[in-house]
């Protein structure tokens, strides 16, 4: 079942990765009275996968850096990379593949996470990444301008994610 | 002599009857072709709203989620209470399609722009879909800055979405700090509601009073704010087409009503009309029998 096609081609305005020093800001009020329980919402702009669900934990690939996130997290904001969203709840954990989007996590104990696509690791089909993953490289190396090499690049990357989150399921 | 005055009737009624006739007969013709066409007419708006109909319940579904999406990604800025800054300069970006016959969609668009156009007229002005173009160009020509068709015929996907949004912010010779979509809002099947959404500059949320709760790297505020911008984008072009598609049902349900009613009508007139042609045709065959 491949889905890869045409769906997993990340906007090219989002996937653009600063990698300058960090300038981080930090939480200077303390968020609001515990509420215990940390409540997801993720949606995608075709599926709503996820609506107002209790859950224990969720485990993100951010930009900066991998990171768990617990009831009551200090609010914060995170640009997602193509990668793995583990959602361990009381019924059970799922395992999510983003191909990019925004984490916010609000004083609420609201987790939202907006992302473009979504896809179970078992509904992806490895072959097709490999072949879509060769294609992508022979057009990073045979591209002529920026725009192309640098949509390439991205390609690419999403496409080594996808590889090594279905390769550590596997174990 | 009776033959004479049989002859005299017979020649003198029919003259006047075929002139009679002649008009009848011309008016009977006439209206005969405006009831051929009228039925056509009326077989094309039912049909048309057969599929407008089928079109607003798949539109209504996918407008619901892109609702929950794009109130998702804004509760963020609800909850940090970003505010416009004073004389803050608005981009304008109209919300509409390519397709007509659907009402007063396109003009309650430009309507409202033309209204917010006039309090602040410096403001540019996108405009996404040909009808609304036409409309705004006659008058603000000189505000357009970018306009997009082709949008309409389906339901808007997100890489339709994110090309029109990457087009607008890229384009930085635009002065702008805050952008405000003007777009359709789905009240009901049978209202629609001109609305807005109001998209903030990322210096703006920086400002906002709860923003300071939360954990951000700089780097990223920029992208997250083109990202807040695209989703609501996408909730406005969505929203927007399942009020049309809705508008486009009623209007062509009223059409198809309108055009039973014209042909229920015609057909008495009609009716009429081919009753005195006979009865005229019966009396002068009886006056003529009974002359002889």
């Amino acid at each position: 079942m491949s889905f890869l096609a045409r769906t997993f081609k990340p906007a090219a305005a989002f996937a653009r990765v600063s990698r300058q020093a960090a300038t981080r800001l930090y939480a200077s009020e303390a968020s609001a009275a515990s509420s215990g329980k940390l409540v997801l919402n993720f949606a995608l702009p075709h599926q709503i996968v996820l609506s107002s669900k209790e859950v224990n934990q969720v485990d993100l690939s951010a930009v900066s850096g991998d990171l768990g996130i617990l009831a009551d997290h200090v609010p914060t904001i995170e640009q997602l990379k193509p990668g793995v969203i583990d959602i361990i709840a009381d019924s059970g954990a799922e395992k999510y593949f983003v191909s990019g989007g925004f984490a916010i996590m609000n004083p609420n104990s609201v987790l939202n996470i907006n992302a473009i696509e979504a896809f179970k690791l078992e509904d992806i089909d490895a072959q097709a990444v490999a072949s879509q993953l060769a294609e992508s490289q022979r057009l990073a190396a045979s591209a002529k301008d920026e725009l192309t090499k640098e949509a390439a690049a991205i390609e690419i990357e999403l496409y080594e994610a996808i590889q090594t989150a279905l390769s550590t399921k596997a174990h | 002599m009776f033959a004479r005055s049989a002859i005299a009737t017979r020649s003198a009624a029919p003259a006047l009857n075929v002139i009679g006739q002649t008009r009848n007969m011309a008016t009977l013709k006439e209206i005969q072709n405006r009831l051929k066409s009228i039925t056509n007419i009326s077989k094309i708006t039912a049909s048309m709203k057969m599929i407008a109909s089928t079109k607003v319940t798949r539109a209504q579904r996918a407008m619901k989620i892109a609702r929950i999406y794009g109130n998702v990604s804004s509760d963020f800025i609800e909850q940090a209470e970003v505010k416009k800054a004073d004389g803050a300069k608005e981009l304008v970006v109209v919300v509409s399609s390519d397709k007509g016959l659907c009402s007063g969609i396109h003009s309650s668009l430009s309507r409202h722009t033309r209204k917010y156009l006039a309090k602040y007229p410096d403001a540019p002005i996108a405009i996404i879909g040909d009808k609304a173009k036409t409309q705004i160009q006659r008058v603000l020509s000189q505000n357009m800055t970018y306009s997009f068709n082709q949008i309409g015929s389906t339901i808007p996907a997100f890489d339709e979405t994110s090309a029109i949004a990457s087009v607008i912010i890229s384009d930085k010779s635009i002065e702008f700090d805050n952008i405000k979509l003007v777009y359709n809002k789905f009240a009901s099947a049978i209202a629609f509601e001109t609305s807005e959404i109001e998209c903030f500059p990322a210096s703006q949320i920086v400002e906002a009073p709860g923003f300071k709760s939360y954990e951000v790297q700089e780097e990223i505020l920029e992208n997250l704010n083109e990202f807040l911008f695209a989703n609501n984008l996408h909730w406005a072009l969505v929203e927007g087409h399942a009020a049309e598609m809705a508008a486009k049902r009623t209007a062509m349900e009223n059409a198809t009503k309108n055009a039973g009613d014209i042909i229920q009508r015609l057909t008495l007139q009609y009716n009429r009309g081919r009753q005195t042609v006979i009865t005229n045709e019966l009396i002068e065959i009886i006056t003529g029998a009974s002359a002889l």
